[in-house]
């Protein structure tokens, strides 16, 4: 009878943890998932932002990367962010935790402007 | 943007610096070109537009230097420069300090009686020329001038 008991239960604890084990992987799966989808690249490129509009769920991070010879910079239209001067492969990062829409330009060259919108 | 709507103009962004600077370094070259003239064929009236044009160079460089600064201290809010945006500050200074040292010379000569122009001048002249316009070429990099419209 304790016999038997006790095989119940190591039964019981085995199967947990083998389907603590199985789940396991789909949970970083998801995790992995969700930080994928969580970062959004913009590069600026010419004296153009590429893409100009960008639309991304919220808690996202964007990434402007300057692929240009002249220095850039990414500047909030709103002053939410604003990068440094961006020389030559140089980034800038920001992440967005609320919904609405984010105007910016480079304020070396005005007219160079981009849009990012939160949903 | 409506081109008669001065408050518009001067509130531009960065918009000043990119105007202003044609002034100096048409005044300084065109003055630089009489002055050769001027040395060579020995006219008064040659001289005389050389001096006023390096004089107007040197009163225009004052608000061209003076927004350059005013655009790296609020545009770029006076963060450490490098690369062509420090070329740009190092020979634009250097340039300007040329055109006001140019411009020194002659008002140094024209109170000397008789008036003595050194002949070093046009050496730094030409030098000044040459600095200023590597400076120039490097702004319009940076202005985009090549980039799409």
């Amino acid at each position: 009878m304790r016999r038997s008991v006790f095989l119940a239960s190591l039964l019981v604890v085995t199967g947990m943890g083998l389907g603590g084990i199985v789940r396991e992987p789909k949970s970083f799966v998801a995790s992995a998932q969700e930080k994928a989808a969580s970062t959004a690249e913009v590069k600026i490129d010419n004296f153009v932002f590429g893409p100009a509009a960008i639309t991304v769920p919220t808690g996202t991070t964007v990434t402007w990367i300057n692929r240009d010879d002249i220095p850039h910079t990414v500047v909030s239209t709103e002053k939410i962010f604003k990068s440094k001067v961006l020389d030559t492969d140089e980034k800038f990062s920001y992440t967005f935790t609320k919904a609405g829409e984010y105007p910016y330009f480079c304020s070396i060259h005005p007219k160079m402007t981009g849009k990012v919108v939160v949903q | 943007m409506n081109p008669f709507d001065i408050k518009a103009a001067l509130l531009a962004k960065h918009a000043q610096h990119v105007v202003l600077i044609h002034f100096p370094i048409a005044l300084f070259i065109a003055g630089v070109v009489f002055d050769f003239l001027a040395q060579k064929t020995r006219k008064r009236g040659l001289a005389g537009a050389a001096y006023y044009n390096l004089l107007g160079a040197a009163i225009f460089a004052v608000p061209a230097v003076a927004t350059g600064i005013l655009a790296w201290q609020f545009q770029l809010e006076g963060q450490k420069l490098k690369g062509i945006l420090l070329m740009h500050l190092v020979l634009g200074s250097t340039s300007t300090i040329l055109v006001w040292v140019a411009w020194g010379l002659h008002v140094g000569a024209e109170r000397q009686v008789p008036e003595r122009l050194p002949i070093f001048r046009l050496g730094l002249e030409a030098v000044a020329v040459a600095i200023l316009g590597l400076t120039a070429h490097l702004g319009g990099f940076l202005s985009g001038v090549n980039g799409p419209s």
